[in-house]
């Protein structure tokens, strides 16, 4: 009977040996950041941002701070190495190494227009084939489509809304050229605003975007050109020595990160002069590949409202714009008493591309209850006495509107019933969700493997006890 | 489905509640009492384990197979709750097969042990059910702090996988080998 007792406690630590196992190694061994098919997951997985918004009579003040390590001021530069200028900041899954990619922040704005954006958010911009996913559109595709690539002069596949196409998981199957025109006088369209911290911040600016069949560009010029000379193999111009006091930055200052507000890091045209390849360049000589010039028309809509900057730890920007800016086709009109709905994002630690955190839609009320309210003013600048409305970013990963319409998503049947996403989801769980997502078939068969092999440990530990009982010969 | 389930679900939370309980007193008490509610323990696991297939076979109808294993909430219920039936069925069977014989010695603390481990098993099943049709609690927020992130799904790597399937074979090893050794002394009683 002692003996038996020593089998039975042996087995049990067998069990719970096991079972301790299990619980101490559950979720490893699969997701890694994988540069081959596009992976990097960034951590943590959230984030904070605060907002406040104001508005006067002609304008609207939103306000922006949020956490990031460093100030992302720089982004893709030229580098003279090895007697020729190469390209260093190419977008990379995850950060770029040596820290070349602004940091920035967008904010999604719509008036009603997109109903599925006030439930939604930005999950119903990202459809088939988007760009920097592990299977994206292929650019040949995508440039040689009749309507896509040679009319609308896209080249890859960038966020888009969901009625822009006639399948919803075809990023190719683009509505009518008369039906696109018809939904952007109906209003289908995202305004969107997008500042950015090295090619629009230095001249006071945010970009002005929209989002529609694509992510476009407001009419007019934009902020920033590509400083290289295809033809010369060169770049177009080099910095000013006579304004700013030298001909280019210096590669170790750039990756050091010596340069600040208070230095030129940044190329604007009025401060440049023709490229001189006789100049004298040595080793380590770097030029920005952007040229900054203030865009103008629609494109030029939203300023910079006092200074964007790093400061301890957080930017802090507010932007500002004419509530009624005149374009009424790239931007959303807002008026007193105005309610809005508007999602936000945020790159940070030198990402780009997909690798940004993102928000679910808040609503906006211009001096009526939202999640954000904008008291009405009057004066230059707003004195922000109200507290700030408190946003948790999350990391989206490879979740598109195909993807949450699919039968892959259990809350399907809840999207065509309206449920919006905060009623069942936070956050937290979407970003979890986001990262399982890239690995969907691996952890599919590894859970059916782990379901398996405990069904099995419980039958073997039941076999073994009763072995082990068995009263009728018990000794 | 979905309403289906919800309904038959409550049978079997109900039986290995109650039954959990009925097990922990046998274990503490040999009291009469304790042992007639032993006496019904049996039939009491029987039908648990009975509703537990019913609900868990209702519950394979309320999403299709791609929609379940492609949830990671959906997944880890549906885990959870193909343990928990296994579980309970590995409490049934023993009872049955050994009769009072389990509340011998060390063997009745065993049988709390599992007894709690099954009401864990079956009641994070039943959260994660919860989750699903959008009612929370916080056995959730419990688990995080002790490693597990409920909105991940529950899967463990390839060694820990084999080390399961080496500990299953090594624990029917076990019994068959304890089992031989004992039939062997019963027959060197029998010859001497």
């Amino acid at each position: 009977m002692r003996r038996n007792g020593l089998f039975i406690t042996i087995a049990l630590a067998l069990f719970i040996g096991v079972l301790g196992l299990s619980w101490l190694t559950h979720g490893t061994g699969i997701v890694h950041n994988d540069p081959v098919r596009h992976i990097a997951i960034p951590n943590p997985l959230t984030m904070p941002l605060q907002v406040k918004a104001a508005y006067t009579d002609q304008d609207i003040f939103v306000r922006y701070r949020w956490p990031s390590p460093r100030p992302g001021i720089h982004h893709d530069i030229l580098r003279y190495q090895g007697g020729k200028w190469v390209v260093q900041g190419e977008p990379v899954p995850g950060s770029e190494p040596n820290g070349l990619a602004e940091d920035r922040v967008a904010m999604m704005l719509d008036d009603g227009g997109v109903p599925e954006f006030a439930r939604y958010g930005g999950y119903i911009t990202i459809g088939d084939g988007i760009t920097s996913f592990s299977q994206s559109a292929d650019s040949k595709a995508v440039r040689a489509h009749p309507d896509f690539g040679q009319r609308l002069k896209q080249t890859e596949v960038s966020k888009y809304l969901p009625a822009t196409r006639k399948v919803i998981g075809d990023w190719s199957a683009l509505a009518s050229e008369a039906d696109l025109a018809a939904q952007r006088n109906a209003g289908y369209f995202l305004d969107l605003w997008h500042w950015r911290a090295h090619r629009s911040n230095p001249l006071n600016i945010s970009d002005d975007q929209h989002v529609a069949a694509a992510r476009f560009s407001d009419a007019g010029r934009s902020p920033y050109a590509t400083n290289w000379n295809n033809d010369a193999k060169q770049p177009r111009v080099m910095m000013d020595q006579a304004k700013v006091g030298r001909k280019a930055l210096r590669w170790d200052d750039i990756v050091q990160g010596k340069l600040g507000f208070g230095d030129v890091y940044f190329l604007r045209a009025d401060q440049t002069v023709p490229f001189d390849p006789n100049a004298g360049w040595a080793e380590g000589d770097t030029l920005p590949r952007r040229i900054l010039t203030p865009a103008d028309a629609s494109r030029g809509d939203i300023a910079v409202s006092g200074e964007g900057r790093w400061k301890d730890g957080y930017w802090d920007v507010t932007l500002r714009r004419k509530l009624d800016t005149g374009h009424p086709q790239d931007d959303k009109i807002l008026h007193d008493q105005g309610a809005y709905q508007v999602a936000f994002s945020v790159h940070r630690n030198a990402q780009q591309e997909r690798w940004h955190y993102v928000s679910l839609p808040f609503s906006l009320g211009l001096n009526r209850p939202a999640d954000i309210v904008a008291p009405k003013f009057a004066g230059a600048a707003p004195d922000w006495q109200q507290p700030w409305t408190e946003v948790t970013l999350f990391y989206p990963g490879q979740v598109s509107w195909p993807h949450l319409n699919s039968a892959k998503h259990g809350g399907a049947d809840s999207i065509k019933k309206g449920v919006p996403v905060k009623y069942r989801h936070t956050e937290a769980q979407l970003a979890h969700y986001g990262v399982e997502a890239e690995f969907a078939d691996a952890i599919r068969r590894q859970w059916l493997l782990t379901m398996l092999a405990g069904v099995l440990l419980i039958a073997g530990f039941g076999i073994a006890l009763n072995l082990l009982l068995s009263r009728k010969q018990g000794v | 489905m979905a309403a289906y389930h919800v309904v038959l679900v409550h049978f079997p939370i109900a039986l290995w509640m109650t039954a959990t309980l009925a097990i922990l007193w046998r274990a503490v008490s040999d009291g009469a009492l304790a042992k007639a509610i032993d006496r019904a323990l049996v039939p009491l696991l029987t039908i648990g384990l009975l509703s537990g297939i019913a609900a868990f076979a209702v519950g394979l109808m309320v999403w299709p197979w791609e929609t379940v294993s492609s949830t990671p909430m959906g997944r880890n219920h549906m885990l959870l709750a193909s343990w928990t039936i296994a579980y309970w069925a590995l409490l049934l069977v023993t009872r049955w097969l050994q009769g009072e014989a389990v509340w011998d010695g060390m063997m009745r603390w065993v049988m709390a042990g599992l007894a709690i481990l099954g009401s864990v098993l079956l009641g994070i099943t039943g959260t994660l059910g919860g989750h699903l049709v959008g009612i929370y609690t916080q056995v959730s927020d419990a688990l995080r702090p002790l490693g597990w992130e409920v909105y991940t799904t529950f899967y463990v790597p390839t060694f820990t996988l084999a080390a399961i399937g080496v500990v299953a074979v090594l624990l029917i090893g076990l019994g068959v080998w304890a089992s031989k050794e004992r039939h062997a002394k019963v027959g060197s009683y029998s010859a001497s």
